[in-house]
């Protein structure tokens, strides 16, 4: 709304006086361009179309609509017609040279040009490729770095199944380890258990030892020289009649 | 006759105002500004790529003092080239034809070249006058050729550059005339003159291209030994 006297006041003031354009361009009513510079306008691909390498293809279109396809012909050959014969143009040696360097001119628009265009495009293209090149770069490393991040979320899902197996693992070593210990143990009271059995073992034996020790020892001083005697001539005459037995039988 | 043929090299003036001026300055309006764009059109894409590639060329044998000669040495090649090739075209005044311009270039770089030679490095520059490996009694009267070779320096710039297309603008005048006249008696020969009028139109395309080369090319060269 103040705006608006503004510019009504502006308007007023224009041809107030000396210093009244100058009130009027504070206010900007008369400008037409923006004040930013940004975005930068493209420029266009190519360049205005031409016929014949030099006249403009605006000039066509101006004649058309009056003078049809052929009118811009018209007015050339008229142009070129009256600029002869009135002597305006006079044809001296200057013309052939003109001549001879125009048609060099053309051969060799017409024969380098479309190479020439290339190799412009093609450094263009160049630079284009290796900021494109850049980008692509930039990108592909992120997309890896995404799939990387996802692949490591999924790993990190498996976390549970790592700790159940690695909870498994460590029971079933401590289960070992208990029934390695036992088995210690049992070898342990097995082996005093065997030692008990062996030192009675060994005991009885060396009673039972000494027992028939004693037994043959009273035995044989029981055995008096009598007996002795007695009992060799006794082995003796059995001996004779077991060899008498054997002589007859 | 010969009044006429070197009327081509008067130096133009309009109601006594001096065009050579406007010779001088409008082929700057057939190269476009640079633009702050990245990507530019095909002209400012082919100018900027051989205004490198020539300065680089160019500047690959000076040491690095002698980089500081690069936009001059650049702009001196496009505007020489410039004259010398739009100078080719049909009632085009070349400036490059008068021997002052050419003597106002030569002169001031050469000394320019000769006496930073002398100021940074004196006997360096003095040991050019004498080529190494030169029998001792020739000494003396070398140091003098080499003395007067190196004073003709200038002048041979600016009189190249002269007489080359001076000559070529000439023997065009001359082949044309010789081709105009033979028109109507002999149009057969007037033929043949336009095709020999052709072949020189190649040559002196190529000599317009390689004399400014040349002017270039040899100041670098004197820059180089004395720098």
């Amino acid at each position: 709304m103040l705006s608006r006297a503004v510019i009504l006041s502006a308007n007023a003031l224009k041809g107030r006086g000396h210093f009244g354009a100058g009130l009027v361009q504070a206010s900007r009513s008369l400008h037409t361009t923006s004040q930013s510079l940004a975005p930068v306008p493209p420029l266009p691909e190519k360049g205005g179309k031409v016929r014949h390498g030099v006249f403009p293809e605006e000039l066509f279109q101006l004649l058309y609509p009056k003078t049809g396809v052929t009118g811009p012909y018209m007015l050339g050959t008229g142009l070129l017609v009256y600029l002869l014969s009135k002597e305006v143009y006079i044809v001296n040696p200057e013309s052939f040279a003109a001549l001879s360097i125009t048609s060099v001119i053309i051969y060799g628009v017409k024969t380098y040009g479309p190479s020439v265009a290339a190799f412009a495009d093609k450094l263009n293209e160049d630079k284009v490729a290796k900021a494109q090149e850049v980008k692509d770069l930039a990108m592909a490393s992120l997309a890896q770095a995404i799939e990387d991040e996802k692949k490591e979320q999924w790993r990190i899902e498996g976390r549970a199944l790592l700790f159940d197996a690695k909870r498994n693992n460590v029971a079933m070593l401590l289960e070992t380890n208990r029934r390695e210990r036992i088995h210690m143990v049992n070898n342990e009271v097995k082996k005093r258990l065997d030692y008990q059995i062996a030192l009675q073992q060994l005991h009885r034996n060396m009673e039972q030892e000494h027992m028939i020790n004693w037994v043959e020892k009273n035995v044989v001083g029981s055995l008096t020289p009598q007996q002795e005697k007695e009992s060799i001539a006794k082995c003796i005459t059995d001996l004779k009649a077991l060899a008498l037995a054997k002589a007859t039988a | 006759m010969t009044l006429s043929m070197f009327d081509q090299f008067q130096s133009p003036s309009l109601y006594g105002l001096p065009l050579i001026t406007l010779a001088l300055t409008l082929p700057w309006v057939l190269y476009p500004a640079l633009t702050g764009r990245w990507l530019n059109s095909r002209v400012l894409t082919l100018q900027g790529w051989f205004v490198n590639r020539f300065t680089q060329q160019l500047l690959l044998p000076l040491n690095v003092g002698g980089h500081k000669w690069a936009p001059l040495f650049a702009s001196l090649m496009i505007f020489l080239i410039t004259l010398n090739m739009v100078g080719l075209l049909p009632y085009t005044f070349t400036p490059t034809t008068q021997l002052s311009l050419n003597l106002g270039f030569a002169v001031p770089l050469w000394l320019a070249t000769v006496t930073i030679g002398m100021r940074n490095q004196p006997t360096h520059a003095l040991g050019h006058l004498l080529p190494e490996g030169t029998p001792t009694p020739l000494i003396p009267v070398l140091i003098i050729i080499e003395t007067i070779s190196l004073f003709i320096r200038p002048l041979a710039l600016g009189v190249r550059l002269t007489a080359n297309l001076t000559a070529g603008h000439l023997l065009i005048l001359l082949i044309a005339k010789g081709a105009f006249v033979l028109l109507s008696p002999m149009p057969a020969v007037a033929v043949l003159t336009m095709f020999a009028l052709l072949l020189l139109t190649l040559l002196e395309v190529a000599v317009a291209m390689i004399q400014a080369y040349v002017f270039v090319l040899l100041l670098s060269l004197y820059l180089q030994e004395n720098v």
